[in-house]
């Protein structure tokens, strides 16, 4: 039976110092000088040059495959095909219970293709462009089989099947239920209807593609990989036993990465083809992803459908649960999936506090690409389903926005607030956040701008997007999708120590993709170690060899802040405690509480002239160690910890408990204006409030909450994967799939407030993901432009221009989802 | 993406390029390479022969014709057309589409031939120069012949300038009363989802509309939005479905374009 | 005159003549990365359009995914590594770091190179014309609020030594 209430930690009363201040980053100065070392950056002599040969079919049995004259080519080192690697792997391990346990998943397609762009075979030459010349000799021959595009036909009798082992295209299905829908059925006066909300198809499309140098070592069976994989304890966790070889048989090396964004998460698949490349060539072999290559075969965002929604209100506004199926659809392979399925309950109720809620989930493969942990990964899709209901039963009682979200927010003083499943949200003042979005884009003189926008023939809109950026996963979770997963808890490391020479010199085990951890980790040390930040040495990136890292590290779902600096504090907090235990006896203070460290040196309180520099320090331990008395033998000055989040097992039963550690929150506020003739928007105004608790470096935060707004801007105006009836992805480069540029980005207008985790070491909430608030704010703004033409509802996340006009041409269409029934 | 094995050569004369193109059979002239780079990365197309015709200045003026008009050389870059003064004061709707075009490293490079003889329907400069009633002289080694821009463009990426020819010059007439352009793009200056430039004159637009077919569909109507509304309507047009839009989408805003640059060219005038 | 398919070609780079034989086929940026080993530069997409990979060609800012190797003989061309001197960065990349500007670094070459652009032929841009001048430039990250305000920042000459 698990807790759910967390006891909070004690929390530092804040330090003058460092944190909290923007400082310039250490990682800038590499960078803007073109110095960092990115994946294509890595060279090794005689690397031979991949190229995967993809297939062009949405679904269809591979019948032949036939190398013999690419291998042929002058210049061509060797291939791959999936039969090899069916014979030297094993299948990656499955999240699911059946029939998704049975999904047979390779790094090359085995036996037959599920997307378009699925990998089949690999070429490795001398050069790229030979390696792109030898792919087009590879001759493969497919026998088309019919699609499935749609995921709510994915289950119906006579589709087509992906993976005959599972002999279904269910991944996972589930029935979650807390609290009592019927009786707030009973109790509502009215019931709001909506048939069918969509969840679109996007991604982040860092600008960086996937990319590998991998080695292999005959003699010592070890691989290097020079990835920017961005969660390499996933990476293993799913590479060691397919390739029948141990743990940390898998280096991992990393020193900057262009953006991740979750979408460098489930890159497993092509890094076990280059293993196998690499040890059968005897060569190292590189890899970059082309961009078209990244949009067709590499983690798309997941798509999600809600039908039959149900939504119980009071007269007064009052919401009191909601009901629906949800399907998601998980692309060609659940390769991070079914995680989707549960983790959108770290955030059930949203920022709401309706206590009744009931989802049939459903979960099933498509003949598209696999989907992948994005930004916002699942709760996003459930954070926008939650304000959508709130904006259309608003817009359906016609009941104003903004009290109808104040009447149900969850109130900061009901923090720590625990949600219908047991989820503790950790702090927030979400109703503030709202006003002071509002007082930035000038709200009460909306009325006006509106009567001038209709003169000029426009229809303005304002909208309200409310989303939680919830940090520090329990990955419990995944037992409430599957009893028998041994994951849970949460981890992260860092090692601190003093060299040599006194210098101060931190690891960590994470993948940073310019979240700034080298900046915001030294900020941390400083305060801890009384020195400045340029005094702190950071190590730019990740390597397993530093064995600075633990099953979860990387860089994912938002929780650097608290699991990365918590294991930095961890570690700077002991090492602060053995130098003064050294200095203590060095200087004969009365034990460690009589020594302060202060700009790089160990001083007695009572007497400060009584100093030891760090220099010393580093010097007598690794050095001059003769002589030193017994108490001390555990001071090494070179201090790892393990950060671990206080979490328990969830009740798998009930599916109740907590599964994430903290709350960020943004609030969006979007104005913008509609053309009816053509449906072409513009967002005027927008402001961006966001809560992460105590921030460490407010500039960087700042910018976290820019890009999200930007992703979500982009997934909102232009961004999607729509595929054609026989599977062909349709947005399949840069071309196609326009992404924002700076003249498509509306001006940005943002505040913040500070609510301290109490549940954090530091009092910090990790924040980069976002939420995707503005996918929210900018359907609520269209809805509300369009009230005036039409009526129209929106139930896409997805508008682009013809949809809004669509909306304009045919309201009645939107309409007909939504009813409004007396209960 | 990278490119096929191909063959490059760089002639000094416009002579030379033209004796090139046609003695190698898939030989292609390379202007600024920002579409056919392109389009040899994806391998949708790989010539055997690029003829770079950087080299020849004679393809670069900018001067005003007998008439007042513009003689354009094709190797002119957006971003030459937005600074040529001949060009701002004797047919400024040139330079004002130049610059809607991609963005600053595109316009840098990107060529007003290479725009033309491309020919993708999402094209800026088709429609204008059909609107302003231009002039292509091509040019081969059995010599030159002019084409009115009216029917140069036949097909989607094809045009009458054919294997082994060359397009030397651009004649743009001078301007009359007023021209204009209106486009319902992709984000600002974005690929083209319905585009149209008109050019105005004694109460009469022409109006050239682009992305509704495979080349620009010329119109002509009395110079009120009602009659070039009804006159897009009446044209049967049939526009691709893409993932921007269904065709029902394209048809619906071909009109609203097309007044719009009517409007625009009546505002310059 | 008769087409090659490989050819030797001299380019000037920041100030230094490379001499190498090149296929026919090779991308510009390619060159500059691979054989030259400027890997400042990146390639972000396959169509250029993100503008990870701008350069200045004859104190033009392009997009050097678009352009062959062989093309650029007898060129002169600037890369991010031109800027910063003996150690000292230029007040643009000095800006991007005060601005916050950046986050992973993967646009940042071309960004700045495009910024460079801009400044060399017009040293006060309105906000407008910034955008405009890096149109081109992709960034995931920042939204281009920081970036805009270094450049602008970097234009005033409001940066700190």
């Amino acid at each position: 039976m698990s807790s759910t209430t967390t006891a909070p930690e004690r929390v530092e009363a804040p330090q003058k110092g460092f944190a909290g201040q923007s400082i310039p980053r250490k990682e800038d100065r590499r960078l803007v000088q073109g110095q960092g070392v990115y994946a294509d950056d890595v060279r090794r002599h005689e690397m031979g040059y991949v190229h995967f040969v993809r297939s062009p079919y949405a679904h269809a049995a591979i019948t032949s495959i036939d190398v013999s004259k690419a291998a042929a080519l002058e210049g061509v080192y060797g291939t791959l095909i999936g039969e090899e690697v069916a014979a030297l792997t094993d299948p990656f391990f499955q999240l699911s219970v059946p029939p998704g346990s049975e999904i047979k998943d390779y790094a090359l397609a085995v036996g037959k293709v599920r997307f378009v762009g699925d990998t089949v075979a690999a070429v490795v030459a001398r050069t790229r462009e030979l390696a792109r010349d030898a792919a087009e000799l590879v001759e493969v021959e497919y026998e088309p089989l019919p699609v499935v595009i749609d995921p709510q036909r994915a289950l119906d009798d006579g589709a087509a099947v992906l993976h005959e082992d599972a002999g279904s295209n269910l991944v996972w299905e589930g029935t979650f239920d807390w609290g009592d829908f019927d009786a707030a059925l009973a109790e509502a006066d009215r019931v709001v209807r909506i048939d069918r909300l969509h969840f679109d198809r996007f991604s982040s499309t860092p600008l960086e593609t996937s990319g590998a140098v991998v080695e292999y070592d005959r003699g010592t069976g070890q691989w290097t990989l020079h990835a920017n994989n961005q969660f390499p304890g996933f990476a293993i966790i799913m590479m060691g036993p397919a390739l029948r070889a141990g743990m940390d048989k898998l280096r991992f090396v990393s020193q900057d990465i262009g953006g991740g964004f979750g979408n460098k998460i489930c890159t497993h698949p092509q890094l076990v083809a280059l293993c196998l490349l690499a040890r059968k060539l005897n060569r190292p072999v590189q890899w970059t992803e082309w961009r078209t290559d990244q949009h067709t075969g590499n983690s798309h965002g997941n798509e999600r459908v809600f039908l039959d929604v149900e939504v119980p209100v009071k007269a007064d506004g009052t919401m009191l649960g909601f009901r629906c199926k949800a399907i998601d659809d998980a692309g060609a392979y659940s390769r991070y999936e079914p995680l989707g399925c549960i983790i959108w309950a770290q955030v059930t109720p949203g920022l709401y506090r309706w206590r009744n809620v009931h989802i049939d989930f459903t979960q099933v493969v498509t003949n598209k690409s696999p989907c992948g942990p994005n930004r916002g990964y699942s709760r996003m899709q459930h954070l926008w389903f939650t304000e959508r209901l709130i904006d259309i039963v608003a817009h359906e009682l016609e009941l104003d926005p903004v009290e109808i979200r104040k009447r149900n927010y969850i109130r900061a003083e009901e923090m720590p607030y625990e949600t219908p499943n047991g989820c503790v949200y950790d702090s927030g003042d979400y109703a503030r956040c709202l006003d002071i979005a509002l007082g930035l884009v000038g709200y009460d003189g909306l009325e006006e701008r509106r009567k001038e926008a209709e003169s000029r023939g426009k229809l303005l809109g304002v909208g309200i997007g409310s989303t939680l950026d919830s940090g520090t996963n329990n990955f419990g979770q995944s037992q409430l999708l599957n009893p028998d997963l041994q994951f849970s808890g949460n981890n992260e490391v860092a090692t601190v120590k003093l060299d040599i020479f006194g210098e101060v010199v931190v690891t960590l085990g994470t993948t940073p993709q310019g979240q700034s951890h080298e900046t915001t980790a030294s900020q941390v040390v400083a305060d801890l170690l009384g020195v400045t930040p340029d005094d702190v040495q950071v190590r730019a990136g990740h390597d397993s060899y530093w064995n600075t890292h633990a099953g979860f590290s990387g860089t994912y779902a938002s929780q650097f802040a608290v699991t990365g600096l918590g294991a930095v504090k961890g570690a700077t907090e002991m090492l602060a405690d053995q130098i003064r235990r050294l200095a203590a006896v060095i200087l004969g203070a009365d034990g460690p509480e009589g020594i302060e460290l202060d700009g790089g040196f160990a001083k007695r309180v009572d007497n400060p002239e009584a100093a030891l520099p760090f220099m010393a320090c580093g010097a007598i331990i690794n050095a001059n160690n003769a002589g030193l008395p017994p108490e001390l033998d555990d001071v090494t000055l070179n201090c790892r910890y393990v950060y671990r989040p206080p979490f328990q097992v969830p009740d798998t039963e009930r599916k109740f408990g907590n599964l994430t550690l903290t709350y960020a929150m943004q609030i969006h506020v979007c104005v913008l204006e509609v053309d009816p003739e053509t449906g072409v928007y513009e967002i005027l105004d927008y402001a961006a409030v966001d809560d992460c608790g105590r921030r460490i470096h407010p500039q960087i935060v700042e910018g976290q909450v820019h890009g999200a707004t930007a992703h979500g801007l982009g997934a909102a105006m232009f961004e999607s994967f729509p595929y054609d009836e026989e599977g062909t992805p349709l947005a399949a480069n840069f071309y196609e799939y326009h992404v924002p540029h700076a003249l498509d980005m509306p001006p940005l207008k943002t505040d913040a407030i500070e609510s301290p985790s109490p549940f954090t070491s530091l009092g910090t909430k990790g924040m980069g993901e976002g939420g995707g608030a503005s996918i929210h704010a900018v359907c609520a703004a269209l809805q509300d432009a369009l009230r005036a033409a039409g009526n129209a509802i929106v139930t896409d996340s997805h508008n682009p221009y013809h949809r809004v006009w669509e909306l304009l041409e045919n309201p009645e269409a939107s309409r007909a989802l939504v009813r409004v029934e007396a209960s | 993406m990278l490119l096929s094995e191909v063959a490059y050569t760089r002639p000094a004369s416009v002579d030379d390029a033209v004796r090139l193109l046609a003695e190698h059979d898939g030989a292609r002239p390379l202007a600024g390479g920002q579409t056919l780079i392109n389009v040899m990365k994806a391998r949708a197309a790989a010539p055997d022969v690029l003829v770079d015709l950087a080299d020849l200045d004679e393809l670069r003026s900018v001067s005003v014709g007998p008439e007042g008009g513009l003689e354009l050389g094709p190797m002119t870059t957006c971003t030459e057309l937005i600074r040529s003064s001949a060009v701002n004061e004797k047919r400024p709707i040139l330079a004002e589409v130049a610059a809607q075009i991609a963005d600053v490293q595109v316009r840098n490079r990107g060529t007003i031939g290479g725009n033309v003889c491309s020919n993708d329907p999402t094209n800026h400069f088709p429609p204008v120069l059909v609107a302003a009633g231009a002039t292509m002289t091509i040019a081969s080694t059995a010599g030159e012949r002019d084409v009115p821009a009216e029917e140069f463009f036949l097909g989607v990426y094809l045009t009458a300038c054919g294997p082994g020819e060359l397009l030397t010059r651009i004649a743009v007439p001078p301007a009359e009363e007023g021209d204009g352009f209106a486009s319902v793009a992709i984000g600002v200056d974005g690929t083209c989802i319905v585009n149209a430039a008109a050019t105005v004159r004694d109460g009469h637009a022409r109006v050239a509309l682009g992305c509704v077919a495979a080349a620009p569909v010329l119109l002509t109507a009395a110079a009120d939005e009602g009659a070039v509304r009804e006159a897009v309507r009446g044209a049967g047009l049939e526009p691709p479905s893409d993932l921007h839009g269904p065709a029902e989408y394209r048809r619906r805003l071909a009109d609203v374009v097309a007044a719009r640059a009517v409007a625009n060219a009546m505002g310059a005038s | 005159m008769e087409p090659v398919t490989s050819a030797p070609v001299s380019v000037t780079i920041n100030g230094e003549v490379y001499e190498r034989d090149v296929d026919a086929r090779r991308l510009l940026v390619h060159f500059i990365r691979d054989d030259l080993m400027l890997t400042g530069t990146h390639i972000g997409c396959d169509t250029g359009n993100c503008g990870a990979c701008t350069i200045h060609y004859e104190g033009r800012a392009i997009k050097s995914c678009m352009m062959l190797a062989v093309q650029a003989d007898g060129a002169s061309i600037e890369t991010i590594e031109s800027l910063a001197e003996d150690g000292a960065l230029h007040p643009l990349q000095q800006a991007f770091s005060e601005h916050h500007a950046l986050q992973c670094g993967y646009c940042t070459p071309g960004m700045i190179m495009s910024a460079k652009h801009l400044l060399d032929h017009n040293p006060e841009p309105t906000e407008g014309e910034i955008r405009r001048a890096i149109q081109g430039n992709i960034c995931r990250c920042t939204g281009y609020v920081n970036i805009v305000e270094a450049i602008a920042a970097a234009a005033k000459g409001e940066v700190s030594a």
